[in-house]
């Protein structure tokens, strides 16, 4: 058990990065504290998705080079890129409405909000 | 024979482009936005209709993007679920005329352009997502159409509208990652991204892992199609959104949900590699859950677009019993219901909006008596509302009698019992609203005494409304078109 958990190690950590981000954004009430637990949570889950293509002492898979084979697996970086690329969408949308919530109900905290509604 | 497949790209491509394009083209003229969209969206539909008629002639087909062959590069697929695009297209066009007077009144000047840039998007987002077999692909489509709909929810500009957009995009960004996780589990047990290929190569995978992966995906979808109870994002965002992105936001999008697990459910039943009866029972009691939650919470709101609202999350919750019973019936009911429950809830929340347009008010108390005003807009209304009931010979009637049939073909009457008692619970706050509207006194005269709706937004209430009831007349159509592909799809686990 402890073994496997150990050679598993990168996929145990996101899971745990995972939880501690839903916990985040669960518990907190600050609108922008919220978000970084999602962020977090991004995180986790691109980490999880670039360990998947690590080769234990695998090369860089880059033409003309000079390296050598085994090669890591390059999609899931290609993947997470892009996954990148949506996240910080995601934040700069999200940061743009709680600087409006902001401005319109002078709080960004959820329980107080709910009192403003 | 040419080849048609291109066109498939084409469908894509062109209101993407438009899309983006589209605050620089309407940058002093809010009409020109508006024609610019319209186009867009007509012309895109009739390359639709061009590649549905493919398929019922031909059958499914794919294009590849950039020359690289499947499994390596992306492809695009067309099968018969992905014909959903034409209440896609349908929903487009008329939301788009619908806006044409909607949003100067409900939007300030300056955000008019990007509201048309984003519906556009929202839709193509919606499309790409419908056609697409490859599973990073989806992924990518699901995040244009949500963050889209994050946007257009805060559009509004009204006072919670920020907050329930932030709402929605939390709870919309975590079920986006479920989604990519279990995309990337996928990946890492078949080493590949190819729905088809994935499908071929899952026979004799590892259990728990793809059950994970499976689960993750499905947990994901479920926030998106707001199954109760991972709904708590959707009345808010459906009823402060302007009306006609509450159309497209309840009509379709919250389908998209549907769409993902139909296709997971293609993988999974495809490849024969696990065993869906647990998942199924889950969904089935969600769905029957769903139903009655929904209709229960709806009875007791008198925001006419918050209980309509509350209605999308009940009639979801029939579209999941019906998959979740996976019998023949069933699943043929739930996909069907994908489609009519589209045009049933599009004709309710823009004819809503029409009377919010009009008069200014929005709850049931302030319309009552507003009949008499604008009789076209609410007859269209009372149409859409006795069809969702499921009242024959409407719309709604043919899928929720097919869902029923499937619950006792799979061996589980009491289903159909919370079927036929959440319809009972539908029915009660349909006619307490079509009482309101016709034979309630008006409570202030002078706030119902407006005129009937501007042509740009009665016409598209009233092509709904009469879509509702040809639909319940010609159900047969749907049914025969989608249930070779439904058969397929069950076979390989003997359902039905």
């Amino acid at each position: 058990m402890i073994d496997a958990l150990w050679q598993n190690l990168d996929y145990a950590a996101s899971v745990v990065l995972f939880c501690i981000g839903l916990y985040t954004v669960i518990t907190r009430e600050n609108l922008i504290k919220k978000f970084m637990g999602l962020n977090i949570m991004e995180t986790a889950v691109f980490a999880f998705i670039v360990a998947l293509g690590v080769v234990e002492g695998g090369d860089a898979p880059i033409a003309g080079s000079g390296a050598t084979p085994p090669f890591i697996n390059p999609l899931p970086q290609a993947l997470i890129l892009t996954g990148i690329v949506v996240a910080v969408s995601t934040t700069a949308l999200a940061l743009s409405l709680i600087i409006r919530i902001w401005r319109q109900c002078g709080t960004i905290e959820a329980d107080e909000l709910r009192e403003v509604e | 024979m040419s080849d048609w497949s291109p066109l498939l790209a084409v469908f894509l491509v062109l209101p993407l482009t438009a899309a983006v394009l589209t605050p620089a083209v309407c940058r002093s003229s809010s009409t020109r936005g508006w024609a610019w969209t319209l186009v867009t969206m007509l012309v895109t539909s009739v390359i639709g209709g061009v590649l549905i008629a493919r398929v019922a002639t031909r059958g499914p087909f794919s294009y590849v993007v950039g020359g690289w062959t499947a499994p390596y590069g992306i492809e695009l697929r067309f099968d018969e679920f992905s014909a959903v695009v034409a209440i896609i297209c349908l929903l487009g066009v008329l939301a788009i005329v619908f806006s044409r007077r909607y949003a100067e009144r409900a939007l300030q000047a300056e955000r008019i352009p990007y509201y048309y840039a984003l519906l556009l998007l929202n839709l193509t987002g919606m499309l790409g997502f419908t056609v697409t077999g490859d599973l990073f692909n989806l992924f990518v489509f699901l995040e244009i159409l949500s963050l889209s709909g994050y946007a257009l929810v805060a559009i509004s500009g009204e006072k919670i509208a920020e907050m329930a957009a932030f709402k929605y995009l939390v709870m919309g960004a975590i079920s986006s990652l479920m989604v990519l996780f279990g995309t990337g589990m996928l990946y890492a047990l078949t080493g590949s991204l190819n729905m088809a290929d994935i499908t071929s190569r899952l026979a004799g995978a590892t259990q728990t892992p793809l059950i994970v992966a499976l689960g993750a995906m499905t947990l994901g979808f479920m926030v998106k199609a707001a199954l109760f109870p991972l709904h708590v994002w959707l009345p808010d965002a459906h009823a402060i959104a302007p009306s006609p992105v509450s159309a497209i936001l309840s009509g379709l999008v919250v389908k998209v949900g549907i769409i993902g697990m139909l296709r997971l459910y293609q993988i999974a039943y495809g490849s024969g590699a696990v065993d869906l009866a647990g998942l199924n029972l889950v969904l089935t009691w969600l769905g029957a859950l769903a139903i009655v939650m929904g209709a229960f919470f709806a009875v007791f709101q008198d925001d006419i677009k918050m209980m309509l609202a509350y209605s999308t999350i009940s009639n979801i919750g029939y579209i999941v019993m019906g998959l979740g019973l996976a019998s023949t019936y069933s699943v043929i009911g739930a996909s069907v219901h994908v489609f009519n429950h589209a045009l049933i809830k599009a004709t309710l929340f823009l004819g809503a909006g029409a009377l919010i347009h009009q008069t200014g008010k929005r709850t049931l108390t302030d319309l009552a008596g507003i009949g008499k005003a604008m009789p076209f807009t609410v007859a269209a209304i009372s149409i859409g509302a006795i069809s969702i009931v499921g009242i024959p010979p409407t719309a709604g009637f043919l899928c929720k009698w097919y869902i029923a049939l499937g619950a006792m073909q799979a061996g589980h009457p009491f289903f159909g019992f919370a079927l036929v008692f959440g319809a009972l619970l539908i029915f009660i706050y349909y006619i307490r609203m079509v009482n309101a509207f016709y034979f309630r006194e008006p409570r202030d005269r002078a706030a119902v005494d407006v005129q009937e709706a501007p042509a740009t937004m009665l016409i598209p209430v009233l092509v709904l409304a009469i879509l509702c009831l040809v639909m319940g007349v010609l159900g047969r159509l749907p049914l025969t078109f989608i249930e070779p592909a439904v058969e397929r799809l069950l076979m390989p686990v003997g359902g039905g």
